[in-house]
């Protein structure tokens, strides 16, 4: 009892005392960031050349390729070049959970933010998201593929404005696969057992096995779910557990399942084909391999049903100190997200599917066979849910993937224990 | 006599034998990753055992240094860990010698609570310090993180030093005590030199404990430019270095360089001064 | 006088305390007011009081699954600390033996996995090591046609694997402790102890054993705690999110995190955290008999 009470007058004295040398080295931090900003301040001057008077910078923060963000920033800050505004991207590692520290925070804390739609709602339930709409109008938005502005609204109130959007695709390598590529899954099925050896380490067709995301296409194929509109978690739905018993024979032939050990063994021409995504293409072109796409949405499952994979949309979100404070600049911004120019660089730069739907008029674009596998898959693909129920369900659907493809455990025991998992899990962010 | 000798010689030659195997053993994976960081090719990992047969080349290290702002976090992880291990062995030699001289009531508990306090892992009370950084204003700023990591490496550092200086024994003080040194100057002038190998294992402690520390560097830090490398190094693999498996073990390999040098260079510093008035071996 | 004399101790903690305080003790206080309100997703601001809820629901988690990872933490603990005191004690002593011209340069290269960032290394040997298609440890059982092993996919040998590789992460600064504290040995004691006969495991355990405790002591129970609260290996080895390995091994701090702080509950991970606490200075009692000095 002595302890604890003298350990609490120690923590009193000592903020009252740390209190005090605080405005000390308050200034010595601000002196840091003082000069740092003159640093990037300079960093940007060399860059271009600026326009008269100080452009007003909105700082957006990603956790995504900074190849992409470059492509966004360039295309936005030529737009607004007349306007004084610019905007600059910064990455952060672990995007959610600093946010959470930093969504408050005005001094501190980014104007936008940029990442998948899928943890809108819990940003928005943490209530530091200002609704888009408040800063631009439906009708700017007017050319926005109405599947990408459904995936950023959360409890009817559009919170996110969606600039790209990515699925899971069919890449295979056009000197290594031999004859037609299938148009069944079990049609897949049957070329892998015939060109797998997993002892020489050579494979027909990889995937992350054990990912959620990349075994979802199965999933919602055969009917099943995650977590619904309700979130009610579906592990152990019937549909999803025979979905995952079924995707238990492709996991077999498919490595160890890893994103660095399946993409290595596609760039060393020891796997004939990949499930992935555009991210996958820049490593793919540097090792000069000749590609093939072909949309998940043209494979069929036993049950007729073709594959169906989650879409992820990406775009931005504004904090609401920068809408209430910086709103004239922050939804300038936002204009500027909305013109297909942005659409048509990204796609030209980076393979990503513009949102807007104007970006498809241009010729490049449609030329563009990956983006257009993703346009067409984007018929039959689901947009990841973005209830913050659903940031939780990541873990258990992974943890009984990999018991069941890597644990050998029983599917449908498996599925219980993780379905209470979730349950559980969900229970508890009450 | 001969005989002694010669089963000396065996016995050296053994012992070099032995820590030839250890030291491979243990460098092995290190080992690898340098094989890979100068390998040729942009795949991320080879399937071949020796990467080597693809090539040299430097070309990974040199687009470390070059792309990144690597030589930027660098300096950024030199400031701090300096200033870490300059605030964190003030606050702990005087407190450790208090400790280990000093019989006073509530010491024995002191010395609990300290260690049990110490075994609380920070992560859990992260949330509680980012707060207090707000309030205080000492986001994104130097000495806001060599305030955390001071804090963070001080409980190690009284114990350590404390187990150290009782070895000392007390009557080499005394002696000059009757030559009317201060305190300040007894522990300056007797007690530093004589703990040298403690001070120098817990200061490299620090020193270590802030190079690799990144969950507060990427944390309570904002801006890239104030990375340190181990922050920064943190936020890259997260895409880039992941798939290039070469150029992270280039990096892996470079972030380790200034340590090594660090403890080449502190060794021979290590021989404890206690040991010289002794008989030389 | 008399009361300065008193004060004086107290004065040299000053700075150290203050710094403890505010990086520390002011953080568990703070999380111990959080473990009381209902602080989540949905109550981020406006959050409040609620009283002793957050452990009540907190303790229902303390079911099979935590008593288990109890029993792992312990495994791991002792295991870890066995085997790391016992190898670094003899690796410093091979070191300190007499006419070892290498010495300083193999001291160097031993340190060399402590110059890593730690999760640095674990990447490291989970991609270079342990890697099923890619990794060394199958590639080296390859050239004898042993086939390939998945080192991370069930309990037992990813336990054994996290062990290895926290053995290699720690033994450095075993390895460099052990030595300083040999150093400190007066070596005129070795020198009567061989006059009188005694052999190297007589002086070994006679003088050389007595001798590197008091030094050893607070470092081998740091390290103990520090073992006891690992994290970033069974985590980053088994349970990255997207790459799980497929081992359900947990140890209470990974179980804490699995169960408590993914769901973004700040009161109610607060509440575990503080339970976790009250664990380790239950540990620590167990452990206190270290403590003693041999005064």
């Amino acid at each position: 009892m002595k302890r604890i009470l003298s350990g609490i007058l120690c923590g009193a004295l000592i903020t009252g005392l740390f209190g005090g040398c605080g405005g000390e080295t308050g200034n010595v931090g601000a002196n840091a960031v003082g000069t740092a900003k003159n640093e990037s301040a300079a960093d940007t001057a060399e860059e271009e050349t600026q326009p008269k008077g100080e452009a007003q910078v909105i700082r957006i923060w990603h956790d995504g390729d900074e190849a992409i963000m470059e492509t966004i920033a360039e295309e936005v800050n030529s737009i607004l070049e007349d306007d004084m505004v610019s905007v600059q991207f910064e990455k952060k590692t672990g995007l959610t959970d600093q946010l959470q520290l930093y969504g408050t925070d005005e001094v501190n804390g980014p104007d936008m933010y940029f990442y998948a739609h899928d943890s809108l709602g819990t940003f928005a339930e943490l209530g530091i998201l200002a609704p888009i709409t408040d800063l631009i109008t439906e009708k700017d938005e007017g050319y926005l593929l109405p599947m990408t502005v459904e995936a950023g609204t959360y409890q009817g109130i559009q919170y996110m404005l969606p600039v790209y959007y990515e699925t899971l695709l069919f890449i295979y390598n056009q000197d290594l696969w031999e004859g037609e590529i299938p148009d069944t899954t079990d049609g897949l099925y049957d070329y892998m057992t015939a060109h797998t050896d997993t002892e020489a380490g050579t494979y027909a067709v990889l995937n992350q096995h054990s990912t959620a995301y990349n075994v979802a296409p199965f999933i919602n194929g055969f009917g099943g779910y995650i977590i619904n509109e309700n979130a009610k978690p579906g592990l152990n739905d019937a549909a999803t557990i025979e979905a995952i018993t079924y995707n238990q024979k492709f996991a077999a032939l498919q490595a160890d399942g890893d994103y660095n050990t399946i993409n290595t063994l596609f760039l060393e021409q020891k796997a004939a084909a990949i499930i992935g995504g555009p991210w996958l293409i820049s490593g793919i072109n540097e090792a000069g391999i000749r590609y093939g796409i072909k949309s998940l949405s043209e494979f069929t499952l036993p049950n007729g049903e073709k594959l169906a994979p989650y879409s992820g949309i990406q775009g931005v979100g504004v904090l609401k100190y920068a809408a209430e404070n910086k709103k004239d600049a922050v939804s300038k911004v936002l204009l500027a997200l909305c013109d297909e120019s942005v659409g048509v660089a990204l796609a030209q730069k980076a393979n990503c599917a513009p949102a807007n739907q104007q970006s498809y008029a241009d010729t490049d674009v449609v030329d563009n066979e990956m983006i257009m596998a993703m346009r067409e898959t984007a018929e039959t693909a689901q947009p990841m849910p973005n209830i913050p129920e659903m940031s939780v369900m990541w873990g258990p659907t992974e943890s009984l993937l990999a018991a069941v493809n890597k644990s050998g455990e029983d599917v449908q025991t498996a599925a219980e224990t993780y379905q209470k998992e979730a349950e559980t899990a969900i229970a508890d962010m009450h | 006599m001969k005989k002694k000798k010669v089963r000396r010689i065996f016995g050296i030659a053994f012992l070099n034998l032995a820590f030839m195997i250890l030291c491979f053993v243990g460098l092995l994976p290190i080992l690898y990753a340098l094989l890979l960081s100068v390998s040729e090719g942009a795949s991320a990992l080879s399937s071949s055992l020796f990467a080597a047969s693809r090539g040299f080349t430097l070309e990974n290290y040199r687009s470390i240094l070059v792309e990144e702002p690597f030589l930027r976090w660098l300096f950024n992880s030199v400031i701090l860990s300096v200033g870490t291990m300059v605030v964190a062995m003030a606050c702990s030699v005087v407190a450790a010698y208090a400790f280990s001289r000093y019989r006073f009531c509530g010491r024995m508990q002191a010395l609990r609570g300290l260690l049990v306090l110490n075994a609380f892992p920070q992560i859990l009370t992260m949330f509680a310090v980012f707060r207090l950084f707000r309030t205080l204003h000492l986001l994104d700023s130097r000495a806001g993180l060599i305030f955390v990591y001071a804090g963070s490496m001080c409980i190690f550092s009284i114990l350590n030093l404390k187990g150290y200086f009782d070895t000392i024994p007390v009557e080499i003080e005394e002696a000059s005590k009757i030559d009317g040194a201060t305190e300040l100057q007894l522990l300056w002038k007797i007690i530093l030199p004589l703990a040298r190998p403690a001070i120098i294992v817990t200061a490299v402690m620090v020193l270590i404990y802030v190079w690799n520390e990144y969950l507060f560097a990427t944390t309570f830090v904002l801006n890239e430019s104030s990375y340190t490398l181990a922050g920064g190094l943190y936020q890259l693999q997260a895409n880039d270095y992941s798939r290039s498996w070469p150029l992270f073990s280039a990096a892996a390999i470079l972030v380790s360089v200034p340590i090594l040098v660090i403890f080449f260079v502190v060794q021979k510093h290590m021989v404890s001064g206690l040991t010289a008035g002794g008989v030389k071996g | 006088m008399r009361s300065k004399r008193k004060a004086a101790p107290w004065l040299h903690m000053i700075p150290a305390f203050l710094l403890i305080g505010a990086i520390i003790i002011f953080p568990i206080v703070y999380t111990a007011y959080i473990s009381f309100t209902n602080m989540n997703l949905f109550h981020w601001d406006d959050y409040s009081f609620i009283g002793l809820n957050n452990y009540v629901r907190a303790l229902f988690k303390v079911d099979t699954g935590f008593l288990s990872a109890i029993g792992v933490t312990l495994i791991w603990t002792v295991l870890n600390m066995g085997i790391q005191v016992a190898l670094a004690f003899f690796i410093a002593l091979g070191l300190n033996a007499r006419g070892l011209k290498l010495a300083r340069f193999y001291k160097t290269l031993l340190m060399f996995p402590w110059a890593m960032p730690a999760y640095v290394s674990i990447l490291l040997w989970k991609v270079g090591i342990y890697n099923s298609e890619f990794g060394l440890a199958n590639k080296l059982l390859g050239l004898f046609g042993i086939d390939k092993i998945n080192y991370l996919s069930r309990n037992v040998p990813a336990f054994i694997s996290c062990m290895v590789l926290n053995l290699w992460m720690a033994l450095p600064f075993m390895i460099m402790t052990f030595d300083g504290a040999l150093q400190s040995i007066d070596k005129s004691y070795y020198e009567s102890a061989k006059m009188d006969g005694a052999g190297f495991w007589v002086s070994t355990l006679k003088i050389t054993v007595p001798g590197v405790r008091p030094v050893m002591t607070p470092a081998v129970i740091m390290t103990t705690f520090t073992t006891f609260k690992q994290f970033d290996i069974i985590y980053l080895l088994t349970q990255q999110k997207g790459s799980l390995s497929g081992a359900t091994l947990q140890t209470v701090i990974t179980y804490a995190h699995q169960n408590a702080f993914v769901s973004n509950n700040y009161g109610l991970s607060a509440a575990v955290s503080m339970i976790i606490f009250v664990l380790i200075i239950a540990f620590s009692l167990f452990m206190n008999r270290g403590l003693k000095e041999e005064a």
